[in-house]
């Protein structure tokens, strides 16, 4: 699906003393298939940016086009490109009510008017998907499975939805280390699978680095980067300045740099900064190496 | 915050804000009570004149008033056209066998303005008085009670918090129901039956959370050494000064003239 927004403007509380603006004039363009990170500090219109794109906020000022549909019209169409975007909201856990696992991921696809073994085909993909198996987890009661269970379970209930755009706003926000590159995992393969639309929004660019080819940075309602991950997230200066603290690889490198070590800044992977350092490194002793023998 | 709610406290800095919680709560009484009460023109104008006046004190906006008028809208449509079709008097049109009568419109028209003002009275009083101010003077008000063994000021810690978690719980709805909506649901379509049983996938996290947090904030007020003891001593004490001196007066004697004159 191709996501265009266009001058979006979005204000909170209008009218009223708590008014306050959300997104001044946002622009962005979001092509089918592409992985594309969100990020900006606490208060930057994130959230409010990908509840526009599912249609969920009616904008102050703009819009946003599924397809060339506005996103949150009333009308067929826009209804079913919307059924296309999924949204997990920070925390999905939180809207669990279901009394069985099954019926929780059903939930989705029950609404869209499925057969019932379709609609079981759908939930045992999709639990299988996050990780879970089927056979054991269907039946349980979603509210007494761990933090991690219980984020998986409420993932796997939009998956099942088999959106064409999927968006997470803080997927691994609570959860401890080893859950958190789990479920990254789970959603790259996802990602290769069925080659959707994937937005993420987070504020740890780390994570991001490994799952997304672009990054869109936003601040006080306004984008102020926007370009591949690399570039993104390799400039330091620029991530302290809205407020987000850079990948600690990166940091280290730039570190290294002001040090007066020539290394580059534009590696994100750790294999990749390992390389970096040890050929410069080398070289350095190589040529400490021979200007002793020059001596 | 991302919603205001008809009624909700707004801080600022007026002489309304800065009178006493009591005086407040006092004066509201006495105002609400007056278009009641009031048989001559007089009383009316006085509860008008002072209304107004508050209104203008308080600074608060128009579109936010407005928006409490609107909460009692449907109430007053109904009254108005029950005083309407149900008063005997003269007959001004006959509508298919009902008989408008010019008392009928009287009448309407003056229960649909007592119940303006209750709604604009009720308003400004939480506008300007915090949850906090308003629980404190509703405690001091309530204190003599405290010797036939009511629990007061336990049954103010209690309004302090259900008020104080008024706004969140709105706010988590509207998260909840936009999170269900983004899972395929169409909660504002449908028969009216799927209509309830959409509310199902809104109200079940809601409740949820709602004793998950009591239970939290139990946890952490005895963390915090919060006992149900009679001797606690408040940061800001409630005191008259002469502008709450002059308030009273003010108000007692519009009551007065309100009652008296016919």
């Amino acid at each position: 699906m191709h996501i265009q927004v266009e001058n979006l403007t979005h204000i909170y509380a209008r009218g009223t003393p708590a008014e306050r603006v959300a997104l001044r004039r946002v622009n962005l363009e979001i092509g089918p298939g592409e992985r594309v990170g969100i990020s900006g500090p606490t208060g930057s219109g994130k959230s409010t940016l990908v509840q526009h794109i599912a249609g969920l906020l009616v904008p102050a000022g703009g819009q946003v086009l599924l397809d060339g549909i506005p996103a949150h019209a009333r009308t067929p169409e826009a209804r079913a490109r919307r059924r296309q975007v999924g949204l997990a909201f920070q925390f999905p856990e939180a809207q669990m009510f279901e009394v069985t696992v099954f019926r929780e991921v059903a939930f989705g696809p029950r609404h869209l008017g499925l057969r019932a073994d379709e609609i079981a085909a759908r939930v045992h993909w999709a639990l299988e998907m996050v990780g879970l198996d089927p056979d054991s987890f269907a039946d349980r009661v979603p509210f007494a499975l761990s933090g991690g269970e219980m984020r998986r379970v409420a993932l796997a209930s939009i998956l099942a939805l088999r959106p064409r755009v999927l968006i997470l706003d803080e997927p691994t926000a609570g959860l401890d280390p080893r859950g958190r590159s789990d479920l990254l995992a789970r959603l790259r393969a996802w990602q290769e699978e069925t080659s959707a639309t994937l937005i993420l929004v987070s504020h740890h660019l780390d994570e991001m680095a490994g799952l997304v080819d672009r990054v869109v940075l936003l601040a006080d309602g306004q984008i102020v980067a926007d370009g591949p991950t690399r570039r993104i997230l390799g400039d330091c200066s620029r991530l302290r300045s809205v407020g987000l603290s850079p990948p600690p690889g990166v940091a280290l490198l730039e570190a290294l740099r002001a040090a007066g070590w020539p290394v580059r800044t534009d590696v994100l992977d750790i294999e990749d900064i390992v390389s970096e350092i040890s050929q410069c490194v080398f070289n350095h002793q190589d040529m400490k190496t021979r200007s002793f023998f020059n001596c | 915050m991302n919603l205001l709610l008809p009624g909700m406290y707004f801080a600022a800095d007026t002489a309304l804000h800065r009178l006493d919680p009591r005086v407040k709560m006092g004066a509201a009484m006495v105002l609400m009570m007056l278009p009641f009460a009031a048989r001559h023109p007089l009383g009316h104008f006085l509860t008008v004149g002072l209304v107004g006046t508050a209104v203008v004190l308080s600074r608060a906006p128009w579109r936010a008033l407005l928006g409490t008028l609107r909460t009692v809208f449907w109430l007053g449509l109904f009254m108005f056209f029950f005083y309407f079709f149900t008063t005997p008097g003269r007959p001004l049109v006959a509508l298919g066998g009902v008989t408008v009568t010019l008392e009928g419109v009287l009448a309407g028209a003056l229960q649909v303005y007592r119940l303006c003002l209750l709604a604009v009275i009720a308003a400004l009083l939480t506008y300007t008085t915090s949850p906090l101010q308003l629980t404190h003077g509703l405690e001091a008000m309530l204190s003599p009670l405290a010797r036939l063994g009511l629990p007061v000021r336990e049954l103010g810690m209690v309004l302090t918090i259900a008020l104080r978690f008024v706004p969140t719980f709105f706010e988590e709805m509207e998260t909840l129901s936009r999170a269900q909506k983004a899972r395929g649901v169409d909660l504002s379509s449908g028969t009216p039956w799927q209509r309830i049983r959409n509310t199902v996938p809104v109200l079940v996290p809601l409740f949820l959370s709602a004793i998950r947090r009591a239970e939290e904030l139990a946890v952490a007020m005895e963390a915090r050494g919060f006992r149900s003891q009679p001797h606690r001593t408040r940061l800001y004490r409630l005191a008259l000064s002469r502008a709450n001196g002059v308030a009273v007066l003010i108000i007692l004697a519009c009551g007065a003239i309100g009652v008296l004159v016919r």
